[in-house]
């Protein structure tokens, strides 16, 4: 029983998360829940609406941890994947679309994550490249992407706010993420 | 096929970054099993969606949200320790049981016509774009807006030890109900609130069915309730 579950890769861990153990859920849920979270705010623009997500999305992982497929990416890459659908789903129910617009520039509320360990402060450089190139992108692009990714509105949506033909929205997207990956470089950034 | 692919063929970026409607990110995903070429810009722009979610502003999560959430998952793991080892691998908690599933599936007739009066009653009291569906259960309703559907029941039983519910969608002229990822136990109260990712357009019953932890791929437990879209 003394088995340190910190001590196992997360792809271990999930094994124990698979039947039930909740000490192994815990250990997912301390390396996931601030990135999920920091996801879910970006996304929701409000505490209490990425509280919902994050809970929802881990909820769901903890019942669910048997459909983890280790072939198919990292433990981290699945956790803000169901993160992302459920923000989604939480953002294209509600009516008011853009009543969280407001929330998005003034964070009323940060909790700020420190830098506490050496994989903290590796994420933290890899996080400046992505912001990196994101920002590197010609406007009208990083705006679809920001818009589809975070805002979770669909190219048609995007289209009509824009007043610009799908085609070009569609084609803005690939055109960004493609010299996105190009920025990023292979394998510089672990996802 | 070619004509398919000059349909989809500038559609990678939209699907890697979500940003398709449900109805036609599924038919996107049918093109892609047989699309080399869709396949490999995918799999091309996918990493940058992926990193995406370390351009946000980093933040650390509350420690109450923790404690909900083991609260949660503390109560569930007990429950699967009460049912023993046979529960320990959900795959293999129960034999596939060959029950006559379909059978059960169809709503009988007076269940049917408690649900359209249940649609009637919707539309009066829902004022605006809401519609409520009831299950055939007492206290149980889908709440639908527009292409969206949320379930919220009270007065649920506990699922069998172990196991928890699943929600099943049987899509319009279907016959196989087809695993969503929604999974969940009512609270104490029982109560329950579940949101059905995606469009439910296309969707002619919800149902929902108790199932090994980690959930099924084809329906192995006994119908908790169902509800007919028309």
């Amino acid at each position: 029983m003394g088995l340190d579950l910190r001590s196992l890769a997360d792809e271990d861990v999930m094994q124990y998360v698979r039947r039930g153990d909740a000490r192994a859920f815990e250990v997912v849920y301390e390396r996931h829940s601030s990135a999920a979270f920091s996801l879910a705010y970006r996304m929701m623009g409000s505490r209490s609406g990425a509280e919902d997500v994050t809970q929802d999305a881990f909820l769901s992982l903890w019942r669910s941890g048997a459909r983890y497929d280790r072939t198919r990416g990292s433990v981290r890459t699945w956790v803000l994947g169901i993160v992302h659908h459920r923000a989604i789903d939480a953002l294209r129910r509600a009516t008011v679309h853009d009543k969280r617009r407001a929330g998005d520039e003034g964070i009323e509320e940060r909790f700020e994550a420190r830098e506490r360990t050496d994989v903290e402060a590796a994420r933290r450089e890899e996080a400046g490249a992505v912001r990196g190139a994101l920002s590197s992108l010609p406007a009208d692009q990083s705006q679809v992407i920001e818009l589809a990714y975070f805002g979770g509105f669909t190219h048609t949506e995007i289209a009509d706010m824009l007043d610009a033909p799908v085609g070009t929205v569609k084609g803005r997207m690939r055109l960004g993420l493609k010299k996105m990956r190009g920025a990023l470089g292979e394998g510089q950034v672990a996802v | 096929m070619s004509n398919d692919h000059a349909r989809w063929e500038d559609f990678a970026g939209a699907y890697v970054l979500g940003a398709m409607a449900p109805g036609e990110r599924e038919a996107y995903e049918v093109h892609l099993e047989a699309c080399p070429e869709c396949r490999e810009e995918v799999d091309e722009l996918r990493p940058a969606a992926l990193a995406l979610p370390m351009a946000s502003p980093p933040m650390l999560a509350p420690p109450a949200l923790k404690d909900r959430i083991m609260a949660e998952v503390e109560r569930e793991a007990a429950l699967l320790a009460q049912a023993g080892p046979a529960a320990d691998r959900p795959e293999a908690a129960r034999p596939r049981e060959k029950r006559s599933w379909l059978s059960g599936w169809r709503l009988a007739p007076v269940a049917a016509a408690l649900l359209i009066a249940g649609v009637l009653a919707g539309s009066l009291l829902g004022g605006g774009s809401t519609q409520t569906y009831e299950f055939d259960r007492a206290g149980a309703e889908l709440e639908v807006d527009g292409d969206r559907a949320t379930i919220v029941a009270e007065n649920l039983p506990a699922p069998p030890e172990g196991r928890v519910y699943e929600v099943w969608l049987m899509p319009k002229g279907g016959d196989t109900p087809q695993p969503t990822d929604v999974l969940f136990v009512p609270r104490s109260d029982g109560s329950a609130v579940a949101a059905i990712p995606g469009s439910i357009d296309d969707v002619e019953q919800v149902l929902i069915t108790d199932e090994p932890m980690g959930g099924s791929d084809t329906p192995t437990g006994d119908q908790l309730m169902g509800a007919e879209l028309s």
